[in-house]
């Protein structure tokens, strides 16, 4: 910028950058406070073996930590069931509201009864859902066993499909999806919505069959917000504890395991080291995804 | 190419709040090659009409054939026929190319080489060979619309349905898309029906014309037939801008003249040989078109002519001519004149009417019982 300032004088432009910084600087001070100083103490204490005396300070001792993850089978287990966990629930819940976000698109008495419902597992408190789900799964009085292998005989009732380790891991993923589902209808159904009827008019008089209109509208016109649905409920997926935690405790994903080794072992230095794993992980994923399919 | 006949075609919406006849018994051909125009006020069913045609709609009654073919019973993409649509429709996410091509692929046989061969000689005739590549967003509106016109040609329908195809655009461009299209229209030599609000898009445009209101068809015709001998009073004032002036009046006989008053005013002279019916002390609706309405110049033949005298509320200056806005005792009169005519408001001017001139139309159906002449005559065919 050119400054045509006489000595002492600011220009507008100058002024105005000025304002601009004192504007924003109450809230960077927030965000330095609330956020960066956690996440870079975070990153501290992965270096660090944590006393359990608070009167004691971390103990310096560099890459220890890591170098012990790398070896630990426990944590490449984790890693993995994170990402099957996150793919799959993720994916579910996407296609889900989806499904339904087309469903509702077309007009029926006591749609918008029927829509306040479908938004009821995602508003509903995660505690009482949590509960729900325990007490339906229950392999003794559960609903979920009796018509699963009572009524239809699809497997052997007496398996605790939370307990058992094949099962517990997909049974979190159906809930998850289940639970989350209605944020994708949520985000869905407005762009649905929004697709101008004379497309899928041009597509008839031109011939395309159904599934070409679904696939050659539709679909092309939901391109973007499926992406960025997909990645908000990936990130948000892969960072998931509470639900998890309440659901069971044979589904060790990364969050689950930081949590156990901070909190039942009282390796805070080893935990921090976990997180800065999810977090770095999770970066990754970000920006390969966004510049390879969000092409904003 | 092909005829595209409607027989007694009926459209009723049967819903929860009660049936509505939206189309009501339709009788129409379209010869081949014809560029028939559709047009009437909002609301009248000539939308409706157009899609249920290309059978976006269903019919409820009667019987739509292209060439021999039956077709009401088709799926619109068996139909032979392409669409244009006001808002054009195009698929947002594919390429002008891609919108081209996407009936072809869907409708037809062609292979990918052939089909490409097509979708480039439409793109020459159309002049978008530029745009084939770019998408609809990329696109200013008149290059939206020469696109979606391409996606209908492309297909070499036997049938051409276009829905008021002109209206988002400015009036320069439309203008100049109205000969483009008449153009490309002659050059296809394909059936087409174009739907239309606008007046004056109609009557440049259109072969024939298809008046419609309230879901019934008013009448058939060449333009300058529809204009000069409206088939009924809705005909008279719907063409026409402005609109034709038409009040109450009733009919008194003068010598061999019937003299057409309202509320004690002579406004119109006709000699009794023009009207087929006997019109003695008849009520009638008297029609009266704006550019007929003569101010202040006098016409030639004095004895056909009938003169009255008028105050002049407002005039409009036009550019190329100018509009007069007139009161004669109770009436108001707007009467079309030259740009050198240009009366103060308040001045009383002297109104001369032709009897060729004279609508008359019957005052409960609005049947025409006179229109532009005074030899009685219909004219049936477009004037060479």
């Amino acid at each position: 910028m050119v400054s045509l300032t006489r000595s002492g004088d600011r220009t507008l432009e100058e002024k105005e950058a000025l304002l601009g910084y004192a504007l924003i600087a109450p809230s960077l001070l927030l965000i330095a406070a609330v956020i960066l100083y956690p996440v870079l103490y975070n990153i501290y204490l992965s270096f660090t073996a944590v006393p359990l005396s608070p009167a004691e300070s971390p103990e310096w001792i560099g890459l220890q930590h890591y170098q012990d993850l790398l070896g630990s089978g426990q944590f490449w287990s984790a890693l993995w069931t994170t990402v099957v966990f996150t793919f799959f629930s993720t994916t579910l819940a996407t296609l889900g509201g989806l499904g339904a976000a087309l469903l509702f698109n077309r007009k029926f008495r006591g749609r918008r009864f029927a829509r306040g419902l479908v938004l009821l597992p995602y508003v509903a408190p995660l505690i009482s859902i949590a509960f729900v789900w325990r007490f339906m799964l229950d392999p003794l009085y559960g609903i979920v066993p009796y018509v699963g292998s009572d009524v239809l005989g699809l497997y052997g009732g007496d398996i605790d499909l939370l307990s058992n380790d094949r099962t517990a891991l997909w049974s979190v993923i159906f809930v998850d999806a289940w639970r989350y589902f209605p944020f994708a209808f949520l985000m869905l159904i407005a762009r649905v919505q929004a697709i101008p009827s004379d497309m899928y008019e041009a597509a008839k008089i031109d011939g395309a069959s159904r599934f070409a209109q679904f696939k050659d509208i539709t679909l092309a016109e939901l391109k973007y917000i499926l992406a960025t649905v997909f990645l908000l409920r990936w990130i948000w997926n892969f960072n998931k504890f509470a639900d998890i935690w309440l659901l069971t405790r044979q589904v060790e994903t990364l969050p689950v395991y930081a949590y156990t080794v901070a909190f039942a072992n009282y390796q805070h230095g080893q935990a921090a080291a976990i997180s800065m794993v999810l977090f770095l992980a999770l970066i990754g994923f970000v920006l390969v995804y966004v510049a390879w399919i969000l092409d904003w | 190419m092909a005829e595209l006949t409607l027989h007694d075609v009926t459209k009723v919406y049967d819903d929860t709040d009660g049936a509505v006849t939206a189309v009501d018994g339709i009788d129409l051909t379209v010869q081949d090659g014809e560029f028939l125009v559709l047009v009437g006020p909002s609301g009248c069913g000539k939308s409706t009409t157009l899609r249920m045609i290309a059978g976006l709609e269903t019919v409820t009654d009667g019987e739509i054939t292209i060439g021999e073919r039956t077709v009401h019973h088709l799926a619109p993409s068996e139909r032979d026929l392409a669409m244009v649509f006001q808002s054009y429709a195009l698929y947002k996410r594919m390429t002008a190319r891609g919108n081209l091509g996407y009936g072809l692929k869907h409708s037809t046989d062609l292979k990918a080489d052939d089909r490409e061969q097509r979708v480039q000689e439409t793109a020459e005739l159309l002049g978008i060979e530029e745009l084939l590549d770019d998408k609809p967003e990329a696109m200013s509106g008149g290059q939206k619309q020469r696109v979606a016109l391409g996606r209908a040609i492309v297909r070499e329908p036997s049938v051409f349905l276009l829905d008021e195809p002109l209206s988002n655009l400015d009036a320069k461009l439309r203008s100049h898309m109205r000969t483009e299209l008449q153009r490309i229209q002659e050059e296809v030599g394909v059936t087409a029906v174009y739907v239309t609000h606008d007046q004056t898009e109609a009557m440049t445009m259109a072969d024939r014309l298809a008046i419609m209101d309230a879901g019934v068809l008013q009448q058939v015709a060449p333009p300058e037939v529809a204009y000069d001998h409206p088939a009924n009073e809705f005909v008279g004032t719907f063409l026409g801008s402005p609109a034709m002036n038409v009040f109450d009046a009733v009919v008194r006989e003068r010598g061999d003249e019937y003299v057409v008053e309202h509320d004690g005013r002579t406004f119109a002279r006709v000699p009794t040989g023009a009207v087929e019916r006997n019109l003695l002390d008849a009520d009638v609706r008297l029609g009266l078109r704006p550019e007929d309405l003569h101010v202040d110049t006098s016409l030639d033949d004095a004895a056909a002519t009938c003169r009255f005298e008028a105050s002049v509320t407002v005039s409009e200056y036009q550019g190329n001519d100018n509009f007069v806005y007139l009161e004669a005792g109770e009436q108001s009169l707007t009467a079309r004149v030259p740009p050198a005519v240009y009366p103060d408001p308040g001045s009383e001017v002297d109104v001369a009417v032709a009897a060729e001139d004279v609508y008359l139309f019957e005052p409960t159906t609005g049947d025409a019982i006179k229109t532009r002449g005074i030899d009685a005559e219909r004219i049936e065919t477009r004037p060479t």
